[in-house]
């Protein structure tokens, strides 16, 4: 392939998807779980971008524009129920929180 | 051609890497900033695929504003119980690491299988550069078109404070503040001749009762007397 074609960012945005669903799975640390849905976020943007280049389209930009934003106020929440989760409970460990779970 | 395609499976391969280095890292901060490494590569493919826009937005969003917040986060929470220092889950990582090859093989077959039925739009180089530059053309077509969707986000950051603010709010089992504290005014007004007169002991005598709230006390000096008659003996009553 000579040519930039639609198939290498899907790989690409599959890839770190993949990469990010995989730490949410095997990690306990609860502020490296975000950052890999924070990955996850960014490996969509990259699926709307390249797909609004491959037909021309300014639509993906835009919905890729909204995800950013929301993805800011989910990191503040999830930064701020952290913060709550470390005063009252003093681990980072997802393990130990099980308040909700039962 | 061959050249961005070279660019862009460099910059690809560094984004995967750093993804990669950032899932297995121990230390919470060495996989912020690989993150910050993944999300700069993706900001220059952005470039690539004609998202100048969305480009700086990454930069400035994500990398300086969501990373800049999760190492706040990070130096704020206790660090000596990691618990990725207390020894692997087997199962877990096998789970994870089996449940994300099935899904990069089916991802993998519908990408090389998918079939396109669309019709391409008119912002290629030329459209954009009729607009007048790709911020215009975005522009246009955002507020032609999704003006409900920005004031929808723009209620959702509005919420996203106000949640921040309640999550961050100070515990309430903290002690009270005592609701009324004694308060009087000390007045170093005194008659003429004053000075060399022996103390005189405060009695209720010095005390007048204004017509404010605040009792005036007459004194020689500010250091004189540091509390009000009467007000001492209720404390004690009240400590005991």
């Amino acid at each position: 392939m000579s040519e930039l074609m639609p198939e290498h960012f899907m790989f690409l945005s599959a890839a770190l998807f993949i990469i990010g669903m995989v730490g949410v799975l095997t990690r306990n640390n609860v502020l490296v779980i975000f950052m890999c849905v924070e990955l996850m976020l960014t490996a969509v943007n990259i699926s709307f971008v390249g797909f609004a280049w491959e037909f021309n389209q300014l639509t993906g930009q835009i919905f890729a524009l909204f995800v950013i934003a929301i993805a800011a106020a989910e990191a503040v929440i999830g930064l701020g129920i952290i913060m709550a989760l470390t005063r009252q409970r003093d681990t980072v460990d997802i393990n130990q929180v099980r308040e909700l779970r039962q | 051609m061959a050249a961005e395609v070279l660019v862009f499976n460099l910059l690809s391969a560094v984004a995967i890497v750093a993804a990669a280095a950032m899932i297995t890292m121990r230390n919470p901060i060495h996989s912020a900033i690989a993150l910050v490494v993944t999300f700069v590569n993706v900001a220059a493919i952005f470039v690539m695929l004609r998202a100048e826009f969305l480009a700086a937005v990454q930069i400035i969003v994500y990398t300086g504003a969501v990373l800049v917040l999760i190492l706040f986060v990070l130096m704020l929470v206790n660090q000596d119980d990691l618990p990725e220092f207390h020894g692997a889950k087997p199962l877990q990582q096998v789970f994870g690491f089996g449940l994300g090859i099935v899904l990069l093989i089916e991802i993998g077959a519908a990408i090389l299988t998918r079939t396109v039925v669309a019709e391409p739009g008119p912002w290629d180089e030329q459209g954009i550069a009729q607009a007048g530059g790709h911020i215009q053309s975005i522009g246009q077509v955002l507020y032609s078109g999704y003006v409900l969707p920005i004031q929808a986000t723009a209620f959702v950051l509005l919420l996203a404070t106000i949640g921040a603010l309640f999550l961050g709010r100070p515990d309430e089992d903290e002690e009270p503040t005592p609701t009324r504290r004694p308060v009087a005014t000390i007045s170093l007004a005194h008659t003429r001749g004053a000075d060399d007169a022996p103390l005189p002991q405060l009695q209720a005598a010095n005390v007048k009762h204004e017509a404010g709230d605040r009792d005036l006390i007459m004194a020689r000096d500010a250091d004189e007397f540091t509390s009000i008659p009467g007000e001492d003996d209720e404390q004690k009553e009240r400590s005991e």
